[in-house]
């Protein structure tokens, strides 16, 4: 990005008297060239951001917008309110399940792209990891549901090797980790992509001075491969966090209400119901506003660490 | 250096890639197994026919032809518009000299940084509420549903996307400006520049933007799950195979589930492997800029 805003800076003067001629035409042209892109931004994201926040301030059931009321802070307060369901279990459930699967995807794709970066044939992995980010999520929820059956591929497993079958998705204390797990595996992929390509810019001469200096593998993973690939990898938290914090299809479709009893509800699905269930528009849109907020809120502090870490090694 | 201890880089990664393949193994095996097969103690991955009654049962509950209809016009409909509106603005964005430039781009950066969740509700009520469709008034009052009876509610929120316009500005800022000032001193105006030099150069990216579009639009399922719970026609194969499950007995549907799955699955499937290769330089391109 500050290469995009340098090179918008150098061209700029290049618009010289003998060219202002033409710069009023290309002006023109400039504007009907992004007429199409504006016109859009302006319709379904300008006005539903607008419209997101008036509706989270005010009170209105119905589709008719003559009623529409003034609310002040009412919805949050009821949203955030500490007896309710969207604070806890649900607020925490959403914290839990973007921390576990961001968590599981980023060892998982660090280890995967490290030993990827050590093997031939490496495109076909990178494929074949890539396969459930190609896989619709109504595809990856049904097959995973149908794994963790009482009489699926998982209990298969547990069975033969003479554990008792686990309830995966019907069992309020592992309904979670069970779709948190999914949703690693379903991002690993991606981040193995970013990953790989993150550690073809290590030089291989550090790896070689390393060596010459007699450190063994370990030590150069901890020591050169890891501080090299921070931008990568704080790309993939970034990323990751936003998706997993926001992300409620996979609990839809494995769970249908995010039962067992909100064990599986996130804050992003009980907007959702709140909006489409109940058409309780002015509650759903707070709990929008506060999950934005949360987003918001943690993609600045992993940028500030990032920063503070970046200073104190270099 | 890098090739040591490959038996233990070996041992991670097929033991990882046998978690990424064993799911869709399941998915393809339980879509053979007949009737009784599926959900009894012990599991077997195999089937002991190879039955096709579920897929024939796929088209027969399904519809499979007028889901597969409703994916194929939104999706097409949804790239071709992204293809055509990003290069349109990446080119104005990257090439083209004019007050406001910088503004607007920071915007377009804005953009890609508002969830879609937040959106979903107010852009939900503006398709009910669109003026003069599905009996609206001018005022957008009075109607049965707006757009959302329509294809138009699935593709209308998706055509232009700030991604898009991103990916297309940075591929064309490196387009040489020699090419271009050559045109305009033949007497091309701007449209033919961008027209006839400029699109013809930017085939690379654009299959990159074609494919991410195309397989995300393939899989968009929250939003038409929205706009066709009230209007059945309006259903993609995400959503379509997805309601099969959920309304009958699920021992019986989901081996016709997967069916339907393996169908939906492999049209995007075949694009990916034809253009895997666009598609890696893509997400790495959009990752580290």
């Amino acid at each position: 990005m500050t290469t995009a805003e340098s090179t918008l800076r150098a061209e700029a003067p290049r618009a010289t008297a003998s060219a202002r001629q033409g710069f009023h035409r290309e002006g023109r042209a400039a504007y009907l060239f992004l007429a199409p892109s504006l016109l859009f931004f302006c319709i379904f994201l300008i006005l539903p951001f607008l419209f997101a926040v008036v509706l989270a301030f005010s009170d209105w059931g119905g589709f008719d917008l003559g009623t529409i009321e003034w609310a002040g802070l009412k919805n949050f307060s009821d949203v955030l309110r500490f007896d309710g369901t969207f604070v806890k279990p649900i607020l925490v459930n959403t914290l839990l399940f973007a921390f576990g699967s961001v968590a599981l995807a980023t060892i998982g794709s660090v280890l995967v792209a490290y030993c990827i970066d050590r093997l031939s044939f490496q495109g076909f992995w990178r494929v074949l990891y890539f396969l459930p980010v190609v896989a619709t999520v109504v595809a990856i929820g049904n097959v995973w549901k149908m794994m963790y059956q009482p009489a699926g591929l998982i209990n298969g497993i547990l069975n033969k090797l003479g554990a008792n079958s686990i309830g995966f998705l019907s069992d309020a204390n592992y309904a979670l980790p069970a779709v948190t797990v999914v949703h690693a595996w379903a991002s690993i992929g991606g981040a193995v992509l970013i990953l790989t390509a993150g550690l073809k810019s290590i030089p291989e001469m550090y790896y070689e001075a390393a060596e010459v200096d007699g450190a063994n593998t370990w030590r150069m993973f901890w020591q050169i491969t890891l501080p090299l690939l921070r931008p990568s990898l704080l790309f993939v938290l970034i990323t990751q966090f936003i998706g997993g914090l926001q992300s409620f299809a996979l609990i839809i479709v494995m769970t249908t209400d995010g039962g067992p009893v909100n064990a599986t509800n996130v804050a992003a699905f009980e907007m959702y119901q709140q909006a489409f269930k109940f058409g309780a528009w002015g509650t759903a849109s707070a709990m929008a506003m506060v999950l934005f907020v949360v987003i918001l809120v943690i993609t600045l502090l992993q940028l500030y660490v990032a920063r503070r870490r970046g200073e104190e090694t270099s | 250096m890098r090739r040591r201890f490959p038996w233990f880089a070996y041992l991670v990664v097929i033991l990882g890639g046998v978690a990424m393949v064993m799911p869709f193994l399941d998915m393809v095996m339980s879509s053979f197994k007949g009737a009784g097969e599926y959900g009894v103690l012990p599991y077997k991955l195999l089937p002991e026919s190879f039955s096709l009654d579920n897929y024939r049962a796929a088209f027969e509950q399904l519809e499979l032809v007028r889901l597969f209809r409703n994916s194929v016009i939104v999706t097409i409909s949804v790239t071709v518009s992204v293809l055509v509106t990003s290069s349109m603005a990446g080119y104005a964005l990257a090439k083209l000299r004019f007050r406001g430039r910088a503004v607007i781009f920071r915007f377009i950066l804005a953009t890609m940084m508002l969830p879609p969740f937040l959106l979903l509700i107010p852009t939900f009520l503006i398709m009910l509420n669109w003026p003069l469709a599905g009996g609206n008034d001018l005022l957008g009052r009075g109607g049965d549903g707006g757009l959302t009876t329509s294809l138009l509610a699935l593709i209308l929120p998706f055509t232009v996307s700030g991604f898009g316009i991103f990916l297309m500005r940075q591929f064309m800022v490196s387009l040489p400006d020699e090419m271009l000032e050559a045109a305009r001193i033949d007497g091309a105006n701007q449209w033919q520049i961008w027209r006839l030099i400029v699109l013809p150069q930017t085939k690379p990216v654009a299959i990159t933007l074609g494919l991410i579009t195309f397989i995300g639009m393939w899989n968009e399922y929250i939003w038409t799950l929205l706009i066709s719970s009230s209007d059945p026609d309006l259903q993609t194969l995400p959503v379509g195979i997805q309601l099969l499950q959920s309304f009958l007995d699920p021992d019986r549907t989901m081996p016709i589930v997967m069916a339907g799955l393996v169908i939906s699955t492999l049209p995007v499937l075949a694009v990916f492997l034809v253009f895997q290769k666009y598609y890696v330089r893509g997400v790495v391109l959009s990752g580290l800029k």
